[in-house]
């Protein structure tokens, strides 16, 4: 049994991530079959912007899920994040680059105070990032005193930031963001895999006791998997304020749900101890070809909280059916 | 101090009611009294006190309430449930819609909306006591189904509930009829009817000992699977009466809405006594509990600030709340 | 044996509520494989734990090395040398071997670990110890046997003077155990310091140098294996305990009918066609290693656990278990090895726990549970049972382990089980208590209660049972009488089946 073992592609991709690979592409034909809609450039660009944060909320997320934790609030959060950022540059006159560095900030901020409670206090996780959930929720209009917030649009100062996602030449948007994306899964997956914050919080969703009696500082590395999530959910805030430009205190409810439900299907277990960055990366490939695909073939938008729902569900559901095999 | 102090601990009142809830109900009489004191200093010309503040803040103690008391059931088992808040506004809408679209008779209304909160509850109930799905994300999921299906119902569209005719505007009277509070007496016979369903049947005994250990239950020949889907059913149903003193106080449901709502009365209930580690749970708490989480919500717009006050509010004291329960089970074992 | 490394002195750790370690003395060699043993609850785990910086000793001196040593963690306890192989294993089974192996402190690259060189590391550990195993598999794919090798490679990776083994053969098959003696000799003879915590006489004889037996949170004192017979041991670790002579022979007469009739019951991998019988007032004796299946087989037939195949008659007449709500219905009670987990329900009072199997009998207008008729039915059984607690408000949590039992008991007969299942009935029960058990199930039987015993000790096997059934990975391999079963018969049908 020990010996030479050569691994097939089909074992280092890992079967489920080629069954979601090839439910994408068979999910992306029958889109553009079905939908003239579909097939137009903008809708793809469409959904590349609807990816960009629901992408960066759940490679954060993935951290706290493999430790067995959980973090709902970055849905909110990043609504607050990007209020406040466009208040300092709207209000105080702040470069756009302070702004942004406030926005990933605070996200580094919640991540901790969410990690402080969980990993410290022993509080369960869904109902401690609940809580901050509400607090970052009212605390955006708090700060900014309700005020809708801003992001620079096409053309203003600081829309190089814009320009990032999105370039435009001429008439022709290209979503020069996936590049970003590609290069942060890359660096998170590495992260995740071969360095100690990675191991070690794997090892915390998988036996936290015994990590503990290795004598690592567990506390420690627990509370990392949080400001990784808060880290990422800050800069899912610039890419939700690049995208909506401006955006309404109190919204951002229910964003997360899309993050976790990507990650869950790309294989991350609810019970902690497993998963992978890429496998979140096609998740959420998935769940973006859905809420934008869906509409196109005549569901209406009102569907789309549906959509989550029914998908939160059943990546659940599957991945519970795993577990007991 | 300390004699005082375990005198007033053994009087016969307060360990009918439990030391927690009078200290709870001392809260109140505290925060009014604050409210009393603050609202003239930060808003010259205006007073706290006054009838229809106490009114209002009742009314948005009734629905909170009746989610609260459902909730209640949940937690017992040790569960979760996020889903009330939407599936409330859900209920409203849909029962509302019917109402006025399509002219159905306000107690058959009623009925849908009861209907529809013991759907979603079931629904929940089922994936997470059948299907052993984690609680927390199934009722994650059920409130954007709710939200969706809300407006999908009405299109997109707000929904008011009629208020002048006498033959369609009469479960307003429920909530408030010549002034009186009505719907306090409604709210008691019920928090009445939830204790005794929590702790003098077989059903409520068999919903907390499976938040204690469903194991143990299981082994000993009882099908948990059963009760706790009951509590999820529970919880929905009364989010779907909650949703008739929603309406009988504001008349006006909007699609897409009521995520709050379930923190605040998930809040009533930690606030109340009732342990997250599920086992142990207070009806009587939870009542007090949603009084207080009016109360604040009244004296914080009295005194001249946003409803975002309560938001953070309400996350930090669900976060003290469910510190303090881990804090003394951790001191007892 | 070489000179002294380890010495402790007087170690005293107060827990509230107990007096887990009172003046405790212990002293190890290089060298020498040092037998700590005692009955459950007797302090040896506090004691190793109190050693290796898990808990803070209250008073008392450790000295390592000839120098003071205070450990306020494991992981310092570790970097001067101390070790501990756990009992429930510590592995992170999403890990892989080589990781598990070197967890908190991985070689580096600037921040990235290398994962090649821990991964050679760990193979040249291995060819140390002589033992196979791939460093790169994932560690929940091994055996619990290969799984404790790479324990201990651990242990050595650290470089550890003094290694302690908290029962290590618990799970082990005989192969299993032999590799790991052969490693534990190999690293005697390589000057270590070894610390063996069982339960296990056999193994005591066979791998130990010295004997150190603790009771009551106390040490009796430390005998030299070689120089001692088991008699010895087992006398400074019972002390006061009477020791009951096995039965002769069994109390069921020849014609009593059979109640239970099971036959071949499949369920997994651990439940391979069994089949049996059990009769009225009998108490049917279920032995075999840990992991034989034992546990599973009842939870199977009592519908706790999923069953492949296999039909279940009682009274004669067939049964359908699909979960325990048909088992009780069918008047089976089970009482589960782990009390806490299974048994009770601890944050609830004794009453609320007593009725649990059957609440639907005391009700009154419907569903309302009859508090007087509850309250009255479990007072009763509490003054039947002798169970000792001030009134049966008491939250269950509050009870000693015996008396826990007892109200596992009393919920049982309450329900009018015919049929009991002791699952290691006094496990975490001391030694008092454990007679009153026994006491209890007699008169059970006598009562005409009918009781399968499930139990690794064997004197208990042989004191209680009136039929003794011996079952190993999985399969019944013998059944006895109790008047022609002995120690060596069933240890020999327990371990039959294992491979080689």
């Amino acid at each position: 049994m020990t010996g030479s073992k050569k691994k097939t592609i089909l074992q280092a991709v890992g079967v489920q991530r080629l069954v979601i690979i090839g439910v994408l592409v068979i999910l992306f034909t029958f889109f553009c079959l079905v939908s003239a809609s579909f097939r137009k450039y903008t809708t793809l660009i469409t959904m590349a912007s609807y990816m960009y944060y629901t992408m960066l909320m759940a490679i954060g997320v993935t951290f706290p899920l493999i430790t067995g934790g959980v973090d709902l609030s970055i849905g909110t959060g990043l609504v607050c994040y990007s209020i406040v950022g466009s208040y300092l540059m709207r209000q105080m006159g702040l470069p756009i680059g302070v702004a942004m560095a406030v926005t990933v900030g605070m996200g580094i901020l919640f991540g901790f105070f969410n990690g402080v409670i969980v990993a410290k206090l022993d509080l369960p996780p869904f109902i401690t990032t609940l809580c901050t959930m509400m607090i970052v929720r009212g605390l955006g209009s708090i700060l900014t005193n309700g005020m809708t917030g801003v992001w620079p649009m096409a053309g203003q100062e600081g829309s190089w930031v814009r320009d990032l996602l999105r370039y435009k030449i001429g008439d022709v948007t290209y979503p020069v963001g996936m590049v970003i994306i590609l290069f942060l899964v890359l660096v998170m997956s590495v992260v995740l895999n071969h360095t100690r914050v990675g191991r070690y919080i794997i090892a915390i969703g998988s036996n936290k006791e015994a990590l503990k009696l290795s004598g690592v500082n567990v506390a420690r590395w627990h509370i990392m998997a949080y400001v990784i999530s808060g880290f990422f959910a800050g800069l899912a805030a610039i890419a939700y304020a690049c995208t909506f430009t401006s955006i309404t205190p109190g919204t951002g409810a229910g964003l997360e749900l899309d993050a976790i439900g990507g990650a869950i299907i790309g294989g991350t277990a609810m019970t902690g101890g497993s998963g992978s960055i890429v496998g979140t990366f096609l998740g959420v490939c998935l769940i973006s070809l859905l809420k934008t695909g869906l509409p196109n073939i005549g569901l209406q938008a009102n569907w789309q909280q549906i959509i989550t729902g029914g998908i939160l569900i059943v990546a659940v559901t599957i991945d519970m059916a795993r577990r007991r095999k | 101090m300390k004699e005082a102090l375990r005198k007033f601990k053994n009087l016969r009142f307060v360990r009918v009611i439990g030391f927690n809830r009078v200290i709870l109900i001392a809260i109140i009489f505290l925060m009014y009294g604050l409210f009393t004191l603050l609202t003239p200093l930060l808003r010259n010309g205006s007073t706290f006190v006054n009838y229809n503040r106490v009114m209002s803040a009742l009314n948005y103690a009734y629905f909170i309430g009746f989610m609260g008391l459902g909730v209640t059931f949940v937690i017992a088992t040790g569960g979760i449930d996020f889903s009330i808040g939407p599936v409330m506004f859900c209920s409203a809408l849909i029962s509302g819609y019917c109402l006025t679209k399509f002219n159905l008779p306000l107690w058959l209304c009623i009925f849908i909306s009861v209907g529809v909160g013991a759907v979603f509850g079931s629904i929940g109930g089922y994936f997470v006591a059948f299907r052993r799905l984690p609680s927390f994300i199934t009722s994650l999921a059920l409130m954007q189904v709710a939200k969706g299906v809300g407006s999908i119902f009405t299109k997109t569209q707000s929904v008011t509930w009629p208020s002048n005719d006498p033959a369609t505007s009469w479960y307003r009277d429920l909530v408030k009829s010549s002034n009186l509070p009505v719907g306090f007496v409604i709210l008691a016979v019920f928090a009445i009817l939830c204790s005794i369903i929590l702790y003098r049947t077989t059903a409520g005994r068999y919903m907390l000992c499976i938040g204690s250990n469903r194991e143990a239950v299981r082994l000993s020949g009882v099908d948990t699977r059963r009760w706790e889907m009951l509590a999820y059913v529970l919880s929905g149903t009364l989010a779907g009466i909650a949703a008739i003193f929603y309406v009988g106080a504001y008349t006006t449901v909007q699609p897409g809405l009521g995520d709050t709502f379930n923190n605040e009365a998930i809040a009533a209930c930690v606030m109340g006594g009732t342990s997250m580690a599920g086992g142990s749970a207070s009806i009587l708490g939870t009542v007090i509990g949603a009084i207080i989480v009016a109360l604040m919500q009244e004296g914080i717009l009295a005194m001249g600030f946003t409803i975002s006050y309560q938001y953070v509010l309400t996350g930090l004291i669900v976060l003290c709340a469910v510190t303090a329960d881990i804090m003394s089970r951790k001191r007892r074992n | 044996m070489g000179e002294i490394i380890l010495t402790m002195e007087g170690i005293d750790k107060t827990f509230p509520g107990v007096h887990a370690l009172d003046k405790v003395s212990m002293d190890v060699r290089r060298g020498e494989v040092h037998a700590l043993m005692g009955e459950n609850g007797a302090g040896k785990s506090t004691l190793m734990k109190v050693l290796t910086g898990i808990y803070q000793k209250d008073a008392g001196t450790i000295v390592f090395e000839g120098r003071e040593v205070r450990f306020a963690s494991p992981r310092e306890a570790q970097s001067a040398g101390i070790v501990i192989v756990h009992q429930e294993l510590n592995m992170m089974g999403h890990l892989t071997v080589a990781q598990n192996i070197f967890i908190g402190r991985e070689p580096r690259h600037g921040l990235l670990i290398d994962d090649a060189s821990m991964n050679e590391e760990a193979a040249k550990l291995f060819a140390q110890l002589g033992i196979e195993i791939d460093p790169r598999e994932t560690m929940s794919q091994l055996t619990v046997g290969k799984q404790q090798m790479c324990e201990i490679a651990k242990a050595i990776s650290h470089e550890a003077k003094v290694i302690v083994f908290d029962e290590p053969s618990a799970a082990l098959t005989d192969t299993e155990i032999d590799q790991l003696f052969r490693i534990i000799r190999d690293l005697r003879d390589r000057q270590y310091g070894i610390v063996y915590i069982s339960h296990r006489m056999d193994e005591i004889k066979r791998i130990t140098d010295r004997v150190t037996v603790m009771r009551d949170g106390q040490t009796v004192g430390t005998l030299v294996t070689a120089e001692c017979t088991k008699d010895d041991i087992i006398h400074m670790m019972v002390g006061r305990v009477i020791f009951e002579e096995p039965k002769t022979q069994s109390r069921v007469p020849a014609d009593a009918p059979v109640v239970l009739r099971v036959e071949h019951l499949n369920a997994g991998r651990m439940v391979r066609d069994v089949s049996f019988t059990l009769r009225k007032g009998e108490i049917l004796g279920f032995s075999g290693l840990m992991g034989a299946g034992r546990t599973e087989t009842a939870r199977a037939l009592f519908g706790a656990d999923a069953k492949d195949s296999g039909d279940i008659y009682i009274d004669g007449e067939k049964v359908n278990i699909h979960s325990p709500k048909d088992a009780v219905r069918a008047g089976i009670g089970y009482l589960s090895e782990d009390r806490k987990r299974y048994g009770v329900v601890l944050k609830k009072n004794i009453c609320e726990n007593s009725t649990l199997a059957c609440l639907q009998n005391y009700v009154k207008h419907g569903s309302l549970i009859d508090g007087e008729a509850e309250r009255k039915v479990t007072q009763r059984m509490v003054d039947a049972l002798k169970t000792k607690t001030p009134g049966v408000d008491q939250l269950v949590m509050n009870l000693s382990g015996g008396n826990q039992q007892k109200v596992v008991v009393a919920k049982w007969l309450i329900s009018n089980s015919k049929i009991l299942i002791f699952d290691e009935p006094t496990r975490g029960i001391d030694v008092g208590a454990k007679q009153e058990i026994y006491e209890l199930m007699n008169r059970l039987v006598q009562e005409g209660k009918s009781i399968i015993m499930i139990s690794s000790e064997m004197p208990e096997i042989l004191r209680m049972s009136d039929r003794i059934i011996v079952m190993c990975e999985g399969k019944k391999t013998a059944e006895f009488d109790v008047s022609t079963a002995t120690q060596e018969k069933i240890m020999n049908a327990a371990t039959r089946e294992i491979a080689v």
